[in-house]
């Protein structure tokens, strides 16, 4: 069956309803984001760049910036590391096992995003789980600071983004075709080798879908950032959120953001690169 | 079965159903009055109380939206007189930004009958107060053992790492570092004080939640021990079986009022109205009176009662004489203010 060009049939119509959706309901919003970010207030008018020169121009917006974009980078390792054997022991494991693997493996989006953060909270806490287990094990002397601390945010990021990791990686390596592995080893190739040289180039697409998926939900999630990083740990999100309705600053929020946009699609771009780059000089 | 559902008809419900989520909000008789309320007690407060009062009083359905009084306002900027709920809830220093974003309509008086039983302190052209927020101290009588008396108990070295904060985001956040300058020789016009203190302060802190809401948890975790607090919220944990109690200051209590509003080009005005005076009906007010919501009433005939007459007032002529603070002036540097606290406090 050979697929006609979309845009000589009459299909290229069923594209219509989303597309209104998406100029009606994504770009129409995003211009008026845009406008506002240039504006001196609601009403739209002087446009100016003093909003962006301000957030450029200040340390203290730029560490947060930097911050945000450093979380998204530490949760999206963690997840990576983690997610990488659970891929594998997922796609190797017997169909029935498999399938346990994955149920295991989506649960985390099956409950809200709050009520997870809460039995965060209750895990992390002074009086928490973790730090209870840890004193009646004689582990540790006094409790650890975990709530409100970095390393509390990036752990509870990376259990509840793990989903958007493991599952393009699932998916990709699974059509890796299995003869490749065996005709590298049948060549003379060990394992680690095998892994290296055929199996990572083959899974890397997943790889950065999943780095993308995972890096740009953990910089812009605002639920666990503000829950479990408290008011001393600022990132974008939340500096967006008390510039637009503490400190009614619609058109600095409204930079903000765009700012905030521009760099994850940056770093998105920049991952997407490095996946093709390599593909195409390996395989093209 | 022998009814099949034609490409036509369906397209034709499909566009009928997706236009229909699209419509805007009209207002036809059975439209229920959107009101806003804030998050924790006093959603529950208005939700078993108001509301099935409202509701036997007027044959109307209530629906509350949750929301801080600064997200309110902003929503209602927002909405370009399209207004997305018709009673609006504030406290002292939003509303003052409400009237001046023009989002509030003036309340009609002659049309709430319980409004001349109010104390002129809680009365408001703009809307009546419906009751006050008495803020102190919250701490923890296991860990605490001696009672605290001011602030200068939060900087007591034995509670380094176990004292608790919230960001100024929140009324209760500005009005404690307002209070804080004036125990300090500052005040309104002179915050500097309570900063200078923040960063003596800030070692000792455990942690500082970034809403209300996180505060609670702060206790109920035992993250914190000792931190500044509203009345009836710590009234409502120690029901609920936090190991939590409210000290009351000795440098005088500090109060802010909460109101009720008729939002402009409210789709319902006139439930509106009812709603509101219902809020302030001697009947409301003293069933809100009482655990667990401890809402203190500002109706000069529902008499006050509990623990609000041991620590706080014993009528509503003395909560009139509270240390009330000048938003008008506080709202000046607000903004300032949040962003300073934000920078001091980041790690």
């Amino acid at each position: 069956m050979t697929a006609a060009p979309a845009a000589d049939g009459p299909e290229w119509r069923l594209l219509l309803p989303l597309g209104a959706f998406f100029v009606l309901f994504f770009a129409a919003p995003l211009i008026v984001l845009l406008l506002v970010s240039l504006s001196d207030g609601l009403a739209l008018n002087a446009f100016s760049l003093t909003h962006y020169a301000r957030f450029l121009s200040d340390s203290f917006s730029l560490s947060i910036l930097v911050d945000t974009l450093a979380l998204g980078a530490k949760a999206t390792a963690v997840c990576l590391l983690f997610g990488l054997p659970v891929a594998w022991v997922c796609v190797h494991a017997s169909p029935r096992l498999r399938s346990l693997l994955l149920f295991l493996v989506i649960l985390p989006i099956l409950t809200s995003v709050v009520v997870r953060t809460f039995a965060w909270i209750v895990i992390l806490g002074q009086q928490g789980i973790l730090n209870k287990t840890f004193l009646s094990l004689g582990l540790i002397d006094a409790p650890l600071r975990l709530l409100f601390s970095e390393v509390g945010v990036v752990m509870v990021l990376a259990q509840v983004q793990m989903p958007l990791m493991v599952l393009p990686l699932i998916t990709t390596l699974q059509r890796i075709d299995p003869n490749l592995a065996d005709a590298s080893r049948a060549l003379g190739a060990g394992h680690w080798r095998t892994f290296r040289r055929v199996i990572l180039p083959l899974w890397l697409p997943g790889l950065v879908a999943g780095c993308i998926l995972v890096f740009a939900a953990c910089t812009t999630a605002f639920v666990t950032q503000t829950l479990i990083g408290g008011a001393r740990l600022v990132y974008m999100p939340l500096y967006i959120y008390q510039q637009a309705a503490g400190a009614n600053n619609w058109p600095f929020a409204a930079a903000m953001s765009v700012l905030l946009m521009i760099s994850v699609l940056l770093v998105v771009y920049l991952l997407n690169l490095c996946g093709r780059s390599r593909w195409a000089t390996r395989h093209g | 079965m022998s009814r099949r559902v034609g490409r036509r008809d369906f397209l034709r419900a499909g566009v009928a159903a997706g236009a229909l989520a699209l419509l805007p909000r009209g207002a036809p008789a059975a439209e229920p009055l959107v009101v806003a309320t804030f998050p924790g007690t006093w959603n529950e407060a208005h939700r078993d109380v108001l509301a099935p009062y409202f509701r036997k009083k007027t044959g109307a359905d209530v629906i509350q939206t949750i929301m801080l009084a600064t997200d309110q306002v902003a929503k209602l900027e927002a909405a370009h007189g399209k207004p997305p709920f018709d009673v609006a809830i504030m406290d002292e220093g939003p509303l003052l930004d409400a009237v001046k974003a023009g989002v509030l309509e003036k309340y009609p008086v002659e049309k709430s009958p319980n409004y001349k039983d109010l104390v002129p302190a809680f009365q408001d052209p703009w809307g009546p107060k419906i009751s006050l927020q008495v803020i102190g101290i919250g701490f923890n009588p296991k860990k605490i053992k001696e009672r605290p008396k001011s602030w200068n108990d939060l900087f007591n070295p034995a509670y380094k790492g176990r004292v608790g904060l919230t960001a100024l985001n929140s009324t209760l956040g500005m009005a404690f570092m307002v209070d804080l300058a004036k125990t300090r020789g500052g005040g309104e016009s002179d915050i500097e004080p309570a900063f200078k203190a923040l960063k003596e302060l800030l070692p000792s802190v455990g942690a500082i939640s970034a809403n209300l809401g996180a505060h609670a948890a702060l206790f109920q975790q035992e993250q914190i021990d000792i931190a500044p607090y509203n009345f009836n919220f710590v009234q409502t944990l120690k029901e609920k079986g936090v190991d939590i109690d409210f000290a009351t200051l000795d440098t005088g209590i500090p109060a802010w009022r909460t109101s009720l509003h008729v939002v402009k080009n409210a789709v319902q005005p006139d439930l509106a109205v009812q709603y509101i005076d219902a809020h302030i009906s001697p009947e409301v007010q003293e069933d809100m009176e009482r655990s667990p919501y401890w809402v203190i009433p500002t109706n000069r005939k529902v008499p006050l009662k509990g623990e609000i007459v041991k620590q706080v007032a014993k009528s509503q002529d003395d909560l009139a004489k509270l240390k009330y603070q000048d938003w008008v002036k506080i709202n000046q540097h607000r903004s300032e203010w949040i962003e300073r606290f934000n920078r001091d406090i980041k790690l």
